[in-house]
């Protein structure tokens, strides 16, 4: 009983992280990607706090914490400033518009279903069946980075697929050794921070974010 | 139950929701108006309304034709008849093995296509507007609707809808799987664009550049507007049992009992009530959306049934 | 035993934390980065002694570092580069046209970009060789706008942003065959993620889910490597990048992704036996040496020359892992030559970029006249890229087709062939017009700087002599690392 309260649980925590996730090819403001990808992480904290407290695994606790100071409380509040200083331009178009972007998402997870038709297949935990949604939101994920022109918008897709691999790993395996843990988090704080750097940079030589100006070196 | 009762069940119940729907729409409207601060006109004004229409005089155009005249009654009849289909207070009802939720999905439409000609016939250029406005956003919604309750179907095992409601009932913890929730949030977003609410369409606008629905009916006065506003309200009636009965079915009667019956009405009467007082809390918050982005809002809304679909079929 | 770990891993890292103390930057810091850097250079020599006596040096909790053929290989690979990139990089008195904030920004970020490298090598853990190889990114990033232009903040920003999606892929791999071995050998905690116990019990995996692994993690590393089709940030961040950042980057952080695939390979070898794996790298490989060799054609700068050339090496790095033991030797081989003659190559063009303040292929011509000695090493430099003798690259080359024909695949070799021909020609002809004719007005004749020529004329003599033979002990090194990589 508590197992199938377990799974419908988890399915319920990966579905909201999944939406929140499709909410990036939706709306094109850039306020509405921040709020959906702290929305996200905070889905996702709780989703591990709630795997923790099914399996009473402190470790959990403090990856669900990890979670939710950083990307969901520390990242947005750096991303609005970041976008306060040049998200004032107008929205920019992305390369495919938002009702095809929406069809392709959903595609993409549905064939995030079929590859991981082999991983529910092996695993035995009651988390199993939330494992295709997480790899669907690393697919989408990968979509919104090729997909949106705004440099912004690409670094918030980066952080979505960071969050679609742990969230992969708290279903899979109750999440990876803690020590790992705080080694990807290291990596993904600095990897961030040096991203936020090359935003300035960007905005700096270029006077817009607009990646698609980024095309002067060709062949 | 007998068949007889059963047949008297179904003419209740259409009665029923014939009945109740302009209450529902003078509710919506009533809530809102007390939302915005404002007095508003009772609950029971679109009764009002409906009876002052009948009494009046028709004034059809002269370029109108025959399909001018009978698009009314085509509408309100395939209203009707859907009323009869759908499990408002108990089930199973008798005209299931009739009416499953393909016929239903066809039904509506069935209004929306004759409503869309009526719109052209007259050849007034805000009909035209309204009519083809009218089918883009039908285009997208009525697939979404369909596949919405596809997504309830299949885990069900039948499309009978009768059998859906059962079945839910009987299995309370696949009330709150993603795959109900998830058809849930598309079929409210359709509810709303079927319905002509925000932010598809504004009911209560007067400007016709930014009217669907009420485009469409410009040229229809008397007893042919009455029977349409009435046909329009039995439809939003009609998606508040969708949305309320499929998902939230408990309350409903099994078997034709006076005690089960009553609770059915009152079951019913709270959930109608509540799921008014949602839209109208809804309406009240947001804009009505731009035309061309209203396609974006049902593309959201069929990646949503399209993902109710995926996780109904594997979750099994 | 921990000691060689402490002589390999400190130097870089103190050289890092002198220079981010010392402000504002001073000379002899970077002298001292030279002699740390040697001595880490010694530290692997000495770590290649042990392994090659038959010892397996370990240290830290759950055995987190350790090292063994195929790691000390690359730690030798490693701390070459990075001595010749501390001798022969900005701030040792000489005028490159920086100021001292880039200067030290650069002995910073050169420094632990050596460090994460060398952890990635030396650790047993592959999510520490992950989280080493992410901070790869991300050290080196920093680096290549060292001079702002639009073309090298693009080039930094596409490698940035590719090269961590990449790297995000191989992290989903790993959490997949992580999974896949929990979930059939049960069990918590960090030491399952230990490659040695990876490979040993990798019998037990699924299929499926080790094979959908290796293909994340193919496709993760292998953008860091620099394997088409993901490929596309390569050109632009080595041609932007500063010479010795170029360096680096082409000659061993592209080895120490292909370390990361081999690792890997072993283990799924183990699990599933080694079709899968190979037919993978096969095809990678060729299309990569397919794009590569084609591209040269049109090149016009010669730094994404260079480039272009690593991509083709690596493709056919990538090719020989695919083709069994021999195969695997060879490829290991290539890979040696390879960070030798493109670190010097990439060295010797930075003087000339120096010189001819232009980076077109088109505007550099008389090579030979105004720099003879600088002329001179980048010809031999080409002509051993393009695999001719007496070069180490053209045994190196001639052992990957040998293997390919042992391994069954003929056709496969002469479309190798081929498309090294078409390459040969492409470089050939681009040499030539770089080095004959009259150099162009406002070019000063003669060398300078000729102490930075010495490191340079040394990687030379080493091609030629692994060009000539073998030494008995770096083949022995190799022997063992094939093991390691292809039982």
């Amino acid at each position: 009983m508590m197992d199938a309260l377990f799974a419908q649980l988890s399915v319920l925590g990966s579905s909201a992280v999944l939406l929140f996730g499709l909410v990036t090819l939706w709306r094109r403001s850039s306020a509405a990607h921040i709020g959906a990808f702290a929305g996200q992480s905070v889905a996702l904290a709780v989703t591990a706090a709630m795997t923790a407290l099914f399996t009473r695994d402190w470790q959990l606790y403090a990856v669900a914490g990890m979670l939710l100071l950083l990307k969901g409380v520390a990242i947005p509040v750096l991303l609005t400033r970041m976008d306060r200083r040049f998200g004032a331009e107008r929205e920019l178009q992305p390369y495919l518009n938002t009702s095809a972007s929406l069809l392709v998402g959903g595609l993409l997870v549905l064939l995030a279903y079929v590859i991981a038709r082999p991983l529910v297949a092996l695993s035995q935990l009651p988390t199993r069946t939330g494992l295709p949604l997480a790899m669907g939101l690393c697919f989408v994920s990968l979509f919104v980075i090729i997909s949106r022109k705004k440099a912004l918008t690409q670094v918030i897709g980066f952080l979505m697929l960071e969050n679609g691999i742990a969230l992969l790993a708290v279903l899979g395996t109750y999440g990876i050794p803690l020590i790992v843990e705080v080694g990807v988090f290291l990596d993904a704080l600095m990897g961030f921070l040096v991203m936020q750097i090359f935003v300035y940079q960007i905005h700096e030589t270029f006077e817009s974010i607009d990646v698609d100006q980024l095309k002067g070196l060709r062949k | 139950m007998n068949v007889v009762s059963g047949y008297v069940l179904e003419l209740a119940q259409s009665a029923l929701a014939l009945v109740v729907a302009p209450g529902i729409v003078g509710l919506i409207r009533w809530m809102k108006a007390r939302l915005q601060n404002r007095r508003g006109a009772p609950c029971w004004q679109p009764y009002l309304e409906l009876r002052k229409l009948f009494a009046k005089e028709a004034v059809v155009s002269d370029n109108a034709s025959w399909l001018f005249r009978a698009a009314p009654f085509v509408v309100f009849a395939s209203t009707v008849a859907v009323t009869f289909l759908v499990p408002i207070l108990a089930v199973p009802l008798p005209f299931d093995a009739v009416g499953d939720l393909i016929v239903v999905v066809y039904l509506l439409l069935l209004g929306t296509f004759f409503l869309a000609l009526a719109g052209l016939d007259p050849g007034s250029a805000f009909g035209g507007m309204g009519s083809s406005r009218e089918m883009t956003v039908a285009a997208l919604a009525e697939p979404t609707i369909a596949l919405a309750v596809f997504a309830l179907a299949l885990s069900a095992g039948s499309t009978n809808l009768g059998q859906i409601v059962t079945r839910t009932m009987t299995d309370p913890g696949g009330a709150l799987s993603p795959g109900h929730l998830l058809a849930f949030g598309a079929l409210f977003v359709v509810a709303l664009a079927e319905t002509g609410r925000l932010p598809v369409d504004n009911p209560a606008t007067h400007l016709e550049l930014t009217m669907i629905h009420e485009a469409m009916v410009l040229e229809y006065s008397g007893r042919y507007l009455a029977l349409i506003e009435w046909a329009a309200s039995v439809k939003l009636l009609v998606f508040f049992v969708l949305l309320s009965n499929l998902f939230v079915p408990w309350g409903m009667a099994t078997a034709l009992t006076p005690a089960a019956l009553a609770l059915a009405f009152i079951t019913f009467l709270v959930k109608l009530v509540a799921l008014a007082g949602i839209i109208a809390l809804f309406e009240t918050r947001i804009a009505k959306l731009r035309l061309f982005r209203v396609p974006e809002l049902l593309s959201v809304s069929f990646v949503l049934a399209l993902l109710a679909i995926t996780s109904s079929f594997l979750w099994r | 035993m921990g000691g060689v770990f402490i002589a390999l891993l400190s130097p870089s890292l103190l050289s890092a934390l002198l220079a981010l103390v010392v402000r504002p930057y001073r000379a002899w810091v970077g002298a001292f980065n030279v002699v740390l850097s040697v001595g880490a250079l010694g530290a692997a020599v000495a770590l290649a002694r042990l392994v090659l006596a038959g010892q397996t040096p370990t240290w830290g909790p759950g055995e987190i570092l350790r090292a063994d053929a195929l790691s000390a290989l690359l730690a030798l690979c490693v701390t070459f580069v990075a001595a010749l990139a501390a001798w022969l990089g900005p701030g040792l008195g000489l005028d490159e046209g920086l100021d001292a904030a880039r200067v030290r920004r650069f002995r910073i970020f050169a420094n632990l970009f050596a460090f994460t490298m060398l952890a990635a090598v030396s650790t047993n853990n592959v999510a520490v060789m992950w989280v080493a190889i992410e901070a790869t990114t991300i050290t080196s990033a920093v680096l290549i706008p060292l001079h702002v232009s639009k073309a090298s903040v693009e080039a930094s920003w596409k490698y940035l942003l590719i090269g961590s999606v990449g790297i995000a892929l191989a992290f989903v791999g790993t959490v997949l065959a992580y999974f896949d071995f929990v979930s059939l050998a049960g069990g918590h905690g960090s030491a399952l993620l230990n490659w040695t116990v990876l490979r040993s019990e990798a019998g037990v995996m699924h299929a499926q889910v080790i094979q959908l692994a290796f293909v994340f993690i193919l496709i993760g590393y292998g953008t860091k490597a620099g394997l088409a089709p993901m490929h596309t940030w390569l050109p632009d961040a080595h041609s932007e990048a500063p010479a010795p950042l170029s360096a680096m980057m082409s000659g061993v952080l592209l080895a120490v992704a292909l370390y990361a695939i081999l690792r890997w390979k072993a283990v799924v070898n183990a699990a599933v036996g080694s079709g899968f794996a190979d037919a993978l790298l096969l095809v990678l490989g060729i299309f990569s040496l397919a794009i590569a060799a084609l591209s040269l054609v049109i090149q016009r700068h010669y730094k994404r020359l260079l480039a272009y050339s690593s991509i083709e090496h690596t493709g056919l790095v990538c090719l020989g892992l695919g083709l069994g033991p021999l195969g695997n030797f060879a490829a290991m081989l290539h890979l040696v030559n390879h960070t030798v003659a493109k670190s010097m190559m990439f060295f010797l063009a930075g003087r000339i970029l120096d010189r001819y303040r232009t980076t077109e292929l088109g505007r550099v011509s008389g090579l030979l006249r105004a720099m003879p000695v600088t002329g001179g090493l980048f010809a031999a430099g080409m002509i051993a890229l393009v695999g001719l003798p007496p070069f180490g690259l053209f045994l190196s080359k001639f052992a990957v087709i040998r293997a390919g024909f042992a391994a069954n695949r003929p056709w496969l070799m002469a479309v190798v062939l081929a498309l090294l021909i078409v390459a040969f020609v492409a470089l050939v002809a681009h040499l030539n017009r770089m080095l004959y004719g009259a150099p162009p007005a406002g070019v000063t004749r003669g060398e300078t700087h000729l102490a930075g020529l010495v490191p340079l004329i040394f990687c030379a003599a080493v091609l030629v002599v692994l060009g000539l033979t073998v030494p008995g002990p770096v083949q022995a090194l190799l022997a063992r690392a094939v093991e390691i990589a292809a039982p």
